[in-house]
């Protein structure tokens, strides 16, 4: 028992000296606890949902690149991990291709620490639009890429190659589109620098059909280690 | 034999991809037992014949090759004109997409070499070798427009959703307690009720 908490409670039994004013403290006490239990019913019925990218991290909101600094594009070679300190991501890349739709593979679900890329695409670091995929969850929790949405502008992206150098990245912006309004041609189409998309499911989330949308950052070479 | 050898090579390419994950910052420089497998050209299109060799080998050595990476399967290493060369070739599959490709040589000599092999599409970029091909328009980019490669259309399946559920440990400790503070309020309510009689 601290000083405090004694003299609070000398207080209550020594100047009013009655059964009235412990009363009245207990129901104090029985009102936080009331407030306390009804918070942490609400708080954990809550449907947790990843992080969504806020309005401040889209390409709308501020000048079209965040830094002009460029590195010049490094020759093709295969990545092999992936890694943003921001979100603590740390993770292997394997290679994906298409699905039957057109759209691009995803990694196995039963992992959930690991992305991947587009294996007939550009690789990361050489000049064009590499494009990187990992789960935001699977069926036993948060995966990969669950905090790609909390993304900043300015974060760095690294990604090892087979070649033995890391291609660093920076965010130029992070963006969450509907599943069926998805701008293949903004997040997939070439570009004239080396760039990198890291996507991901986000979105509002039905029981039903699942996520309703892709959380996409934007980001483009700036060194390589 | 060549089950052995493409092993042999198998362990390699392994080892070289662990050493690329444990040592990110240092450069593809072989080291150890892996000896170099020099590339010629480093950049190639598809049906180009490519040329390797090393002194991995020995002198008088032979080795077996693997181009299974880029889909042009196992190929023979045998001495060259240079002493304590081997040399071998293999030709670029015309299927073969943009990209980097590991080549492996395992010796006879038990001893294994790797070198990279660089294909690219489209001629006209080809003759700048490795250091400033890369910067070529066109090519291995993703652009879509003249590669023979597709590009995704559409968004990605990545989420499962709903497994990060409700947190029922918490839900049954607010329960817990809510519980606790109504029979301890109805205990205080009924002390003073009784106290009040009292006085």
């Amino acid at each position: 028992m601290t000083d405090d908490t004694r003299a609070a409670a000398g207080n209550g039994t020594g100047t009013n000296a009655g059964a009235g004013t412990g009363a009245k403290g207990k129901g104090w006490g029985v009102a936080v606890a009331a407030c306390v239990g009804l918070w942490l019913v609400q708080n954990g019925s809550a449907e947790p949902t990843p992080p969504v990218p806020t309005a401040a991290e889209a390409f709308a909101a501020g000048p079209h690149r965040h830094t002009d600094a460029a590195a010049a594009p490094l020759p093709p070679s295969a990545p092999v991990r992936v890694r943003i300190p921001a979100i603590g991501v740390d993770a292997p890349v394997m290679r994906l291709g298409l699905a039957r739709d057109g759209s691009l593979e995803v990694p196995p679900a039963g992992n959930p620490n690991i992305a991947g890329w587009y294996k007939d695409g550009t690789p990361p670091g050489a000049e064009g639009t590499a494009i990187v995929a990992g789960h935001v969850d699977n069926a036993d929790g948060p995966a990969v890429f669950y905090a790609v949405g909390s993304l900043k502008k300015g974060h760095w992206i690294e990604v090892t190659r087979r070649d033995g150098r890391t291609a660093v990245f920076t965010v130029d912006a992070v963006e969450v589109y509907d599943n069926e309004d998805f701008p293949d041609r903004k997040v997939y189409g070439p570009a004239d620098r080396a760039e990198l998309r890291v996507i991901t499911c986000g979105g509002t989330f039905d029981e039903k059909t699942g996520y309703q949308g892709n959380v996409v950052a934007y980001a483009h070479l700036i060194g390589v280690r | 034999m060549r089950t052995t050898a493409r092993l042999l090579t198998g362990t390699a390419l392994a080892a070289v991809s662990l050493g690329a994950l444990a040592s990110p910052a240092a450069h593809a420089a072989p080291t150890g037992d892996l000896g170099k497998l020099e590339v010629y050209p480093s950049t190639a299109e598809p049906g180009d014949t490519v040329t390797v060799n090393t002194t991995a080998c020995g002198k008088k050595g032979h080795g077996i090759g693997d181009a299974q990476s880029l889909g042009a399967g196992d190929f023979e290493l045998s001495p060259g004109t240079h002493k304590d060369v081997v040399v071998g070739r293999f030709t670029v599959p015309s299927h073969a997409k943009p990209g980097t490709y590991a080549i492996a040589v395992a010796c006879d000599n038990g001893r294994t070499a790797t070198g990279d092999l660089t294909v690219k599409h489209g001629s006209g970029h080809t003759s700048g070798g490795h250091d400033s091909g890369g910067h070529s328009s066109g090519g291995h980019s993703s652009g879509g427009h003249d590669q023979g490669h597709d590009v995704p259309s559409g968004h990605v399946k990545t989420g499962v959703g709903g497994s990060v559920g409700p947190d029922t440990t918490r839900i049954a400790a607010g329960a817990a307690v809510l519980a606790a503070s109504a029979v301890g309020g109805v205990w205080l309510l009924r002390r003073r009720a009784s106290g009040a009689q009292d006085s």
